[in-house]
This record gives structure tokens, C-alpha cells and sequence, in this order.
């Protein structure tokens, strides 16, 4: 990250507590971070540390305990389409509509013209390279391309931010690194701010400007690693020892936590 | 192979209405009992000539529609609140089933003392035929709508109306059209049992008359037109089921 860029999300005191009464569950705690306009932020962490809802607190989905969530300096209490477009894990397209009709779906809600819609749903396509494909049925797809619809769906709007949960986590290693690849040449060429959460150290380290790391009960930053790859980055750089430093200090932070969980498992035998 | 299957069907039809008349040319079959199926042809274009037959007819249908006009809509409403409702939905859900593996026939004779005779017996005995299924199913629809698409929907800013217009309703469709082609059957069914058991007027009224008057002949050419007409409208919900449903079927194909 270049300083003196402005600062697009922005996270203080976030917390997140399940359940009230006598067993409450802390599944987020102290949260803060911010991420620079136009830059590629992953988080890495274990499953179940709270990742995902820590994405749908930024995507106004869902409200927090405490602390608050800014976008553009203003806190977020409900969807921003006009700012955020989200992707899930699963490629979630509705499986009643066409490719196309899918890629039109935020511009449908968002009550845009028809003609426009359709001129906007097939340059996303072209954009994604499934032109060819607009008229087909998502269960024709494979699942590399059905996430690379669900890609076009959430580029559609134009937003300034895009929130991705475990987008590649169901696909195949060769797909996930063809993905990473798409993903940042779109990246690249729309100069979108990128919040991209990942359970692959790999896959995190690749693609991002910074690495937030999480640690689980309660879920909270433990380790922000600055990723200095030179970009564009090539598969290579992956076997580097640069980058392989960069990863042993993220298992490290990670490990460190799992320890402890396993501590405890091994008290309750 | 489309055309082979409906070949083999009509075969099969062609085949069961030779030997009956075959059967009844050679004296097999008692006419009193089995008339020949060129009498059944006769007395159905009579009936459908007869000016009594027909008032009788629209009386059945009159039944049949309001009961379902009235309970299907009230049906789909009480399935949506349970769908929604985790906690209404278990526990009523498990009594509505109950309630339709209990043969719905038995309580005829409460209904005829408590409604009496006429019109209001039959349309409230047919409106519980039409409630369970469709209720029962409308809710089973609504628990499949999947949560991710409802999340997605709304993180692209779409409000409550939104969600149960683009997701609610396609995702919905084809369960509770399984519900309303079984309702409107079960709905048939009470209404001419209520009229065979109890009536003034209706089919069911003059099924029973032509059985207990040996009049075999209309019997049956009654029993057919209405098992053709009770066919076409399963088949056409039917069609319909699959087609809001084309999805769902390229999905289990998969």
C-alpha cells in the first residue's frame, strides 16, 4: 500500500457476540483495520473464526454487538449496493435465470432500464470470457464458471467495493489458480478495492497487497502482514523465499492459536 | 420414444375396451351389470344432451370451485406464516399431518349435523380437503427457499417485497403447484362423496341413484366423463407444475 491513498473501509472496536443470557458466544472481539481505496486486502484464517461474519458486518448484512463499520468515512447499518457488491462461496446464481439474466440481477433490483441492463449484463460477460455463454442455464456451467458469472454479477453495478467470501474455496486447485489469475487482471484493469477472505495461506499471500490474519474464540486480528511482490504476480513467485517467509509467519500467527485449541480439546479426554 | 410411449398408452386403453367388448359381445360379461361399451358411448352423448345432467354438473362444479377459490388461498397464507415461523411451523406442521393421515370421509356424518344439507356443508366439507395438502405444501416451499440467494438478494439492496418477488416466488413455485394439483383433487373427491352420501343435487347425487336403479349404463358413462375431466385437470396442473419447475428437474438430473 502507497501512502496518502483514502481509506474505503475502515473497522473500530468491532464485536460481535451470539446469544444472550447465560451463554454468550464472543465470536468476534476488537476489530480493527482499514483498507486502502483501489487495494487488494485478504484474510486468512481457521474455519469458524468468524470470517464470514465479519464480511457480512461490512456488507451491512448483518448489525454488530458493538463498534461500528465505515465505508468512505459514513457507518454502515444496511446494504450499500451502490458501493459494495458481495460474493459468496457458493456462486449463489438463481438457478431459474440465464447467465445473462443472473448478471443483470443487482441492475434488476436496482430498477435500470432493460435495454441498458442487457448492454451492461454482456460487457461484464465479455469482461469475465463467457460472452458465449450468456444464454445458457447456471447448471450448464462448470464451477469455475459459475463463479466467474457470479464475478460479472457483482462487477455489474460498478461498485467501488467488492467483498468476497471464500469465492474459490469449492474449486478444484487448478481452477482456484486459474481464478486468482482472472481475478487479478479484472482487479487490475477496474481498479476496484478488493476485501477477499480465503482459509488458503497461498491463495491469500498471491493475490494481496496486505494479509489480515485471524485467530478464532473469539475471532479477532492477530497479524498484519504487507505483501512487497512485485505485480504482476506470476505462478513462480510462489516458490520464492520471500514468499515463503511471508507464509511461515502467517502459520505461525495461526498455529500459535491452534495450539491452544487443541490444549483444550486434550483437557476434556 | 415420446411417440412410442403415447403409442403403447393408447394401445393399452384400445386393448382394455376391446375385450370389455369383446367380453360383452360374447356374452361373457352380465349387461345388467357390464353393459357393452357401445351402450356406455350412447348413454354419455345422452347425458350430455340432458338438460338435468348438466344442472347437476355445474352444481358439482360450482362446489369444487368455490370450495377451492376460498381454501386454496387461505391454505397458501397459513403455509407461508408457517414456513416463516420456525417455531408455529414445527408444531403446527406436525398436527397438519396428522390431520391428513386421518381419512377426512369419517367426519361426513359431523359435518351433514352440523352444516346440514345443502350448499355450505359441502363447500366447508371440500374447503378441508383443499386446506392440509396445500398448506402443508405451500410451507415445505417456503423452507426450501435457500438462504444464500435470499443473503444475496439483499446484499444488492433488496428490500422484503423484492426478495419475495425474485426469490421467493420462482424458487417457491413448483412445491406449491404440487400442492394446489393434489388439493384440487382431494377437493373433487370431497365434494362428490359429500354429494353421494347426503345431497339434493350434484353428481354425486345421481352416481349413487343410477347404482342403487341398476342404470349401469349411465353409471358409467357418468364415471367416465368425470374421470376424463378430473384426468385433464391433473394433467394440466401438471404441465404447469413442471414448466414453473424446469429448473428443479435440470437440477435432480444433474
Amino acid at each position: 500500500m502507497t501512502a496518502g491513498r483514502p481509506l474505503v473501509i475502515e473497522t473500530r472496536g468491532l464485536r460481535k457476540v451470539y446469544g444472550i443470557g447465560r451463554a454468550p458466544l464472543v465470536a468476534l472481539q476488537d476489530i480493527s483495520f482499514a483498507v486502502e481505496e483501489g487495494s487488494f486486502v485478504s484474510l486468512v484464517g481457521p474455519s469458524g473464526c468468524g470470517k464470514s461474519t465479519l464480511l457480512q458486518m461490512l456488507a451491512g448484512l448483518v448489525p454488530s454487538t458493538a463498534g461500528e463499520v465505515l465505508v468512505d468515512g459514513v457507518a454502515v447499518h444496511q446494504p450499500a449496493p451502490e458501493k459494495i457488491s458481495v460474493m459468496f462461496q457458493d456462486a449463489t446464481l438463481l438457478p431459474w435465470k440465464r447467465v445473462a439474466e443472473n448478471v443483470e440481477f443487482p441492475l434488476e433490483v436496482r430498477g435500470m432500464k432493460v435495454a441498458e441492463r442487457r448492454k451492461r449484463a454482456a460487457a461484464m460477460l465479455s469482461l469475465v470470457g463467457l460472452a458465449d455463454f450468456a444464454q445458457r442455464y447456471p447448471h450448464e456451467l462448470s464451477g469455475g464458471m459459475r463463479q466467474r458469472v457470479s464475478i460479472a454479477r457483482a462487477l455489474a453495478p460498478d461498485p467501488r467495493i467488492m467483498l468476497m467470501d471464500e469465492p474459490f474455496g469449492a474449486l478444484d486447485e487448478q481452477t482456484r489458480i486459474k481464478m486468482g489469475h482472472e481475478l487479478l487482471r479484472i482487479w487490475e484493469k477496474t481498479g476496484k478495492t478488493i476485501f477477499f477472505i480465503t482459509h488458503s495461506l497461498t491463495e491469500a499471500l498471491f493475490l494481496a497487497d496486505t494479509v489480515l490474519v485471524m485467530s478464532h474464540r473469539p475471532g479477532q486480528i492477530v497479524g498484519t502482514i504487507k505483501v512487497d511482490l512485485p505485480r504482476p504476480r506470476t505462478y513462480e513467485i510462489i516458490g520464492s523465499a520471500e514468499f515463503g517467509a511471508m507464509r511461515n509467519r502467517i502459520w505461525k500467527l495461526i498455529s500459535q492459536d491452534d495450539r491452544e485449541v487443541i490444549g483444550e480439546g486434550m483437557a476434556g479426554l | 420414444m415420446k411417440s412410442l410411449v403415447l403409442f403403447t398408452q393408447l394401445a393399452f386403453v384400445a386393448l382394455v375396451i376391446g375385450l370389455w367388448a369383446i367380453g360383452s359381445w360374447i356374452g361373457a360379461f352380465d349387461p345388467a351389470i357390464l353393459p357393452p361399451p357401445a351402450n356406455v358411448a350412447i348413454a354419455l352423448e345422452g347425458l350430455l344432451r340432458n338438460g338435468d345432467f348438466l344442472a347437476y354438473s355445474l352444481d358439482t362444479i360450482t362446489r369444487v370451485v368455490a370450495a377451492f377459490v376460498i381454501g386454496a388461498p387461505i391454505a397458501l397464507a397459513a403455509g407461508f406464516v408457517m414456513g416463516e415461523n420456525v417455531g408455529v411451523g414445527r408444531s403446527l406442521s406436525t398436527i397438519f399431518n396428522m390431520v391428513l393421515s386421518v381419512p377426512q370421509s369419517i367426519f361426513l356424518p359431523l359435518f351433514v349435523l352440523l352444516f346440514g344439507l345443502g350448499f355450505t356443508q359441502k363447500l366447508i366439507f371440500g374447503i378441508t380437503h383443499v386446506f392440509f395438502v396445500v398448506a402443508i405444501n405451500a410451507m415445505a416451499a417456503v423452507r426450501q427457499v435457500p438462504h444464500g440467494q435470499v443473503t444475496l438478494a439483499r446484499s444488492f439492496g433488496a428490500g422484503r417485497l423484492r426478495v419475495y418477488r425474485s426469490i421467493y416466488l420462482p424458487a417457491m413455485a413448483p412445491q406449491v403447484m404440487t400442492g394446489l394439483r393434489l388439493g384440487i383433487i382431494f377437493d373433487i373427491i370431497g365434494i362428490l362423496l359429500a354429494e353421494m352420501y347426503a345431497s339434493r343435487t350434484g353428481l354425486g347425487v345421481l352416481l349413487l341413484r343410477w347404482g342403487e336403479s341398476y342404470t349401469v349404463d349411465k353409471l358409467m358413462a357418468a364415471s367416465v366423463l368425470i374421470s376424463a375431466a378430473t384426468i385433464a385437470i391433473n394433467e394440466t396442473m401438471r404441465i404447469w407444475e413442471l414448466r414453473v419447475g424446469r429448473w428443479r428437474k435440470v437440477l435432480e438430473n444433474r
